[in-house]
């Protein structure tokens, strides 16, 4: 048995229950493409659940469908990929900074609250079949003769935990980063002005405070500047969710209450606009200033070198955030109503500063590893190379997309979801948090990773597997196979057969590193996590009895 | 130089290089190069016909005459939706796509097209709007002549 401290249990329950979800939702995600390639192929195991379902009818296959591709995003981003994230910055956050996390009694309510949220969104669709998307497009959420009621408010009760629970999260980490060893070092709106460049400007115009915290031009650790600029967007993303939240929970109370509500009072444009403002500040904004953090934590700690323009990059997220701001109508490029300037402005050419923000990102990360040549290509240092590699195949194609003329074939087709958003999460996004649990643990943990062959498997199945997958989907979705529209027997079934055939590398790769991560710590250090300290100490006590 | 706010002559060189590729790649797209363009976003010409999508309760309702248009001239196709967003999509009959839009209920959604080749077109919806989606398929509605 290994000691672990606190901050250490706690980041590892977030990485197990985070990998669980990505395990869940990989499954769900093959599941579907299963569905995608023979409608008859699942018959037996739908009729198996439907007897656990708390529905008056059997759902029909498209309603099971849709259900699950409404909670597969849920458990995939804010059951994966946020737990993920959790984990690390509670541990890392102290851990550069050399002070401990300002609230400590909220670490365990993130991770249950997080829990809690995810599993109710999950349920509400498998149990009471809430089917309108993670888009929620006006006025769907509330149309009840195509999606149940119940759903939706179960739906939104468990978006709404999650969307709170993140603005705890981004609470305490603001506050962990502003205090000073138990007191109050600058206050929050401070170190917001800091992340929006205003002391830089003062400076600029001659009136500098030197007392207020400073992002762009002193010691401060260029992963917290990351963690810090990257959380306000986390906080606005949050913040705009719940309204659309709140929004659709009063019109399904409503309808409990048989209180009519006229949803057209709502302007479905001006809501699309909202949401999708909000939604992007994750989509276009957390995820890359947060990505870009971690390169620049992770790379010069693996390759031993300074980290490349230091502050040009310090810059680059300072421009990555005030970017995110401006994107979202890339989203309504098929929007006639939408006006052209905006389809032209936000969509497209704003769009576009994240070609410029994630160009100079790469850049400075590959440089550091160039110049610190030679250099040992360890388990980490792969799968950031990885990450990279990921995020030019995602980004690319998301460039491609957001054009006022190229959308128009390619607005929700396989080649959105597949190269450009599936892509980024499992190339660049995934192999991003595999590097940082290969990074972490050992500084957990003091282990070493068990078996490089096994790091090696991993990557060469979860990278090609990943290629495979998105490449076939992106070249059915240029010829115009539409995303979330079941298709018979057609000329896209073979694409979706190459597709499984990626989703299974892609399986095996996560069960390969499953293994070794198990084989490095310990089956009973990774149940020790999750059952009562003293039923352990029973066992070892029994044991050398 | 590394270490202070100027940048790398190297950084430099590569910026210049991202640079080009926004312009080269935004002009092209812009341009006429990509067909459509010409007249969604430069010429905005006048159609020479005109035909109205009524879509509600996962029903698409066409022109009772039908959508018989001839290659190479301008027609517009307005659609509206009685409820939720659906899409408006066009596909060739091997299930290729030809253009699309977006059906935002509570708006004229109107998008011009100049079709070049003759031949039967599908239309499906093209955004999801519930459970029977997928079954918005309707077969063979636009006719194009020479």
């Amino acid at each position: 048995m290994i000691r672990l401290g606190w901050t250490e249990k706690w980041t590892l329950r977030f990485a197990v229950v985070g990998l669980l979800c990505l395990a869940v939702a990989g499954f769900e995600g093959t599941l579907m493409r299963i569905d995608q390639y023979n409608a008859d192929a699942l018959r037996g195991m739908e009729a198996l659940l439907n007897n656990i379902r708390p529905v008056a009818q059997a759902p029909t296959q498209a309603e099971v469908f849709y259900s699950m591709l409404s909670a597969h995003p849920i458990v995939g981003i804010y059951g994966f990929a946020y737990m993920l994230v959790m984990g690390a910055f509670y541990f890392l956050v102290p851990f550069l900074l050399q002070k401990e996390i300002r609230h400590k009694i909220l670490v365990p309510i993130n991770f249950w609250l997080q829990i809690i949220g995810v599993a109710i969104c999950w349920s509400s669709g498998f149990f009471l079949m809430f089917n309108a998307l993670y888009t929620l497009y006006w006025p769907l959420p509330v149309a009840y003769d195509r999606v149940p009621v119940l759903g939706s408010i179960g739906f939104t009760i468990g978006a709404a935990i999650i969307m709170i629970n993140i603005l705890l999260f981004s609470y305490n980490i603001f506050s962990t980063v502003v205090s000073k060893n138990g007191t109050q070092q600058y206050s929050i709106p401070a170190f917001i002005r800091s992340a929006f460049g205003i002391p830089r400007l003062l400076k600029r115009l001659g009136r500098e405070d030197k007392g207020a915290p400073n992002m762009d031009y002193n010691g401060m650790p260029v992963f917290i500047v990351a963690v810090g600029r990257g959380s306000i967007d986390t906080v606005i993303n949050a913040f705009v969710l719940l309204t659309a939240g709140a929004l659709i929970l009063v019109f399904g109370l409503a309808k409990l209450l048989n209180i009519t509500l006229d949803y057209t009072a709502i302007d479905a444009l001006i809501y699309k606009n909202w949401f999708w403002w909000g939604l992007d500040m994750v989509a276009d904004g957390n995820v890359l200033m947060y990505t870009a953090g971690v390169w620049y934590l992770l790379i010069p700690l693996l390759v031993g070198r300074r980290l490349f323009g230091e502050n040009v990059v310090r810059t680059v997220i300072m421009v990555d955030l005030l970017v995110s701001m401006g994107v979202w109508s890339h989203h309504l490029l098929a929007d006639q109503p939408q006006p052209m300037a905006m389809r032209i402005i936000s969509g497209q050419l704003i769009t576009w500063g994240e070609f410029f923000t994630m160009g100079l990102t790469i850049f400075a990360s590959m440089m550091t590893i160039w110049l610190a040549r030679p250099i040992k290509l360890t388990a980490p240092l792969k799968f950031v190379l990885g990450s990279i590699f990921g995020f030019i195949m995602g980004g690319s194609a998301g460039l491609i997309q957001a054009n006022t003329g190229l959308n128009v074939v390619f607005h929700n087709t396989q080649w959105v979801i597949a190269l450009h958003a599936h892509a980024m999460l499992l190339g660049g996004l995934s192999c991003l948090l595999f590097a940082v649990v290969y990074a972490v643990i050992p500084m957990l943990t003091k282990l070493e990773i068990r078996s490089q062959r096994l790091v090696d498997l991993h990557f060469w199945l979860w990278v090609p597997g990943t290629v495979l997958m998105t490449m076939v989907m992106s070249r059915a979705g240029s010829l115009g196979m539409l995303r979330r529209t079941i298709y018979d027997a057609s000329t896209y079934t073979p694409y979706t057969g190459v597709a499984i055939i990626g989703a299974l590398l892609i399986a095996a790769g996560f069960v390969v590193f499953l293994v070794n991560i198990i084989a490095t710590l310990g089956l009973a250090n990774v149940l020790s996590l999750f059952l009562p300290e003293s039923w352990f100490t029973r066992q070892v006590r029994e044991a050398a009895a | 130089m590394e270490g202070n706010h100027v940048m790398d002559v190297r950084e430099r060189r590569w910026l210049y290089l991202l640079i080009a590729v926004f312009l080269v790649f935004n002009v092209i797209t812009f341009s006429p190069l990509v067909p459509w363009q010409q007249w969604l976003l430069w010429s905005h010409p006048a159609p020479n016909k005109s035909f109205s999508i009524d879509i509600a309760d996962y029903q698409m309702h066409f022109p009772a005459g039908g959508i018989s248009v001839k290659a190479g001239e301008y027609v517009e196709f307005v659609a509206t939706s009685r409820d939720v967003t659906y899409g408006f999509g066009v596909f060739r009959p091997d299930g290729t796509l030809v253009f699309q839009m977006q059906v935002l209920p509570g708006h004229q959604n109107r998008i011009i097209w100049k079709f070049d080749k003759p031949g039967t077109y599908d239309v499906r919806s093209t955004e999801y709007s519930g459970p029977q989606h997928s079954a918005m398929h309707y077969k063979n509605v636009i006719s194009v002549t020479p």
